[in-house]
């Protein structure tokens, strides 16, 4: 089951596509806009940021614009909701909106959760300065254009000032053999207002194909204190392209944690700018790809006022002859004194023929500023593995301790216990007999 | 298991000469030399740099990117700064048909 795509994204369709949703005039300039820069350019590649992502094996033609909602979808099910009480919850497949449910209680305190297809079209006044205008460029590269002309579906999240949304809202967005996914996600969230996020991707087939173009914004306005969890979980074929930017004003908090599993190459932006004095960012990364999986995640740590604060640390487990790609940048405007910030990045390598790049790099203006980073790559340590075993447990049990014992530190810090198990499974099911060449 | 598929004709590639093929969403390089022919990943084990763009030196094939140099008839590295053999497939000419049975690494 799979919904109906034109093939390719042509001018036509983006034309069908326009002409058959009911969005503001702003909207609509600022998509053809960006459909005009995605058709002048080119796939990227070469460069330093794509030196070490190779798409000629991509056929962007090969997609196309979901046009007509799913007949009757046989949706995945999503891992991080499971027996988790939630203030919300919605589902998308192949970008189409499915399901959503927001508590009472909180719609009448003026939260807003759900499809963001339906709610910029009621609320377009209240979003209008903050899609795809403060966050992520448009025009950045072919991904980021094709997505601001394109995207559908997707998910907005605003809460009020002072409004505090003490469960979860829950995101699934599910994908068939073969579809397109084109979801942009908005969080925005006014003064001293407080949220917690989780999100999750599912394919229909989990070895199947498709395309994910997405991007997430995050908006957190002075004292705002988000707890944002996004889990990538396609199907090993599909190829996903990303970008994610938080901004955080005044004394904001964010921690961010994003899981990677699925997909066959992704390639991520992922940029937190710290706009506001005292403002706060925990980044969280857990990888684990096997196969031919090539998973590419470029950060950013902007620190553009003073007493700004962010910690980034990713952890990856690779096998078999995957490639996991991180390049890291910590900038310090001149203005940003007394901020201290901190970039890690660990791997472990779990067959010879598997490849991890670890690029952290420093950019700071500032002369009074605590910055510093690190990465390493390590091998399961066979002593350990003969330790175990010789306490009872089989080798491929004890690598998969060993595995878990390396995700620990990064796990401490997620805060949801569903995420934390669910993870973990996921992982340990993954991990198989480990043998040293 | 791993088939002979086929890539090109000979005419296509000159002698000496090299092109890039997509086999399998793999991209190889498959070269002819002196009558011979010998199929290499298009990937240095340093850097990740496109093999097939690079200058033939005898049987060397010379990465672009920093000068790493592999052994065309065995995937071998020659030289720093990269170590590890880049993976090497079997070529064979059927009639005008050049096939290439990709290796499992």
């Amino acid at each position: 089951m799979s919904t109906t795509t034109e093939a390719g994204f042509t001018q036509e369709a983006f034309e069908a596509f326009l002409a058959e949703r009911r969005e503001p005039d702003w909207l609509r300039r600022r998509r053809l806009e960006a459909w005009r820069r995605f058709e002048e350019l080119p796939i990227p590649r070469g460069g330093e940021e794509w030196r070490r992502t190779d798409l000629r094996a991509f056929r962007l033609q090969r997609f196309g614009l979901p046009l007509l909602p799913p007949a009757e979808a046989a949706t995945p099910e999503g891992l991080l909701a499971e027996g988790v009480p939630l203030a919300g919850r919605a589902v998308s497949f192949d970008s189409l909106s499915l399901h959503e449910e927001l508590d009472p209680h909180f719609a009448r305190r003026g939260v807003l959760f759900g499809s963001l297809d339906d709610l910029v079209f009621e609320h377009g006044d209240l979003l209008r300065p903050h899609l795809l205008a403060r966050a992520v460029d448009p025009h950045y590269d072919k991904f980021a254009a094709l997505h601001a002309a394109c995207w559908q579906g997707g998910t907005l999240v605003y809460v009020p000032r002072g409004v505090a949304v003490g469960r979860p809202l829950y995101t699934l967005s599910t994908l068939s053999s073969g579809g397109v996914d084109l979801g942009h996600t908005l969080i925005v969230l006014e003064e001293d207002a407080e949220a917690t996020v989780v999100g999750e991707t599912a394919s229909s087939d989990s070895e199947g194909g498709g395309l994910h173009c997405g991007a997430i914004e995050i908006l957190l306005a002075p004292g705002a204190r988000l707890r944002y969890v996004n889990l990538q979980n396609w199907g090993n074929g599909v190829w996903h392209f990303a970008h994610q930017k938080a901004r955080l004003d005044r004394d904001a908090s964010l921690q961010w944690t994003i899981g990677a599993l699925g997909g066959r190459l992704a390639k991520v932006n992922q940029h937190v700018a710290l706009v506001g004095e005292g403002a706060h960012a925990q980044v969280n990364g857990v990888m684990f790809t096997e196969g031919r999986q090539h998973l590419a995640y470029h950060t950013l740590q902007h620190h553009e006022t003073p007493r700004g604060t962010s910690d980034l640390l990713y952890k990856g487990a690779l096998q078999d002859r995957s490639h996991l790609v991180w390049r890291g940048m910590i900038k310090v405007d001149p203005d940003a004194q007394k901020t201290d910030a901190y970039q890690r990045n660990d791997n472990l390598m779990l067959s010879e023929q598997a490849r991890a790049d670890s690029i952290p790099g420093l950019e700071i203006e500032a002369d009074d500023v605590r910055c510093s980073h690190g990465a390493t790559a390590g091998r399961v340590d066979e002593e350990q593995i003969f330790y175990a075993q010789s306490r009872g447990l089989t080798r491929k049990e004890a690598v998969r301790m060993i595995v878990s014992g390396f995700f620990q530190q990064v796990f401490d810090r997620i805060a949801i216990d569903s995420v934390r198990e669910v993870l973990g499974r996921a992982i340990g099911r993954r991990v198989r007999e480990y043998q040293e060449t | 298991m791993s088939q002979f598929l086929p890539v090109c004709k000979i005419d296509d590639i000159p002698d000496p000469g090299k092109a890039v093929f997509e086999v399998d969403d793999r991209f190889i390089v498959v070269f002819r030399l002196d009558g011979e022919w010998h199929a290499l990943d298009d990937c240095c084990t340093h850097d990740g740099g496109p093999l097939g763009e690079g200058d033939i030196e005898g049987f060397q094939i010379i990465c672009p990117r920093h000068g790493a140099r592999f052994d065309i008839r065995t995937g071998r590295a020659m030289t720093m700064p990269a170590v590890r053999a880049t993976p090497y497939h079997q070529v064979k000419v059927e009639g005008d048909d050049v096939l290439v049975k990709l290796s499992e690494e």
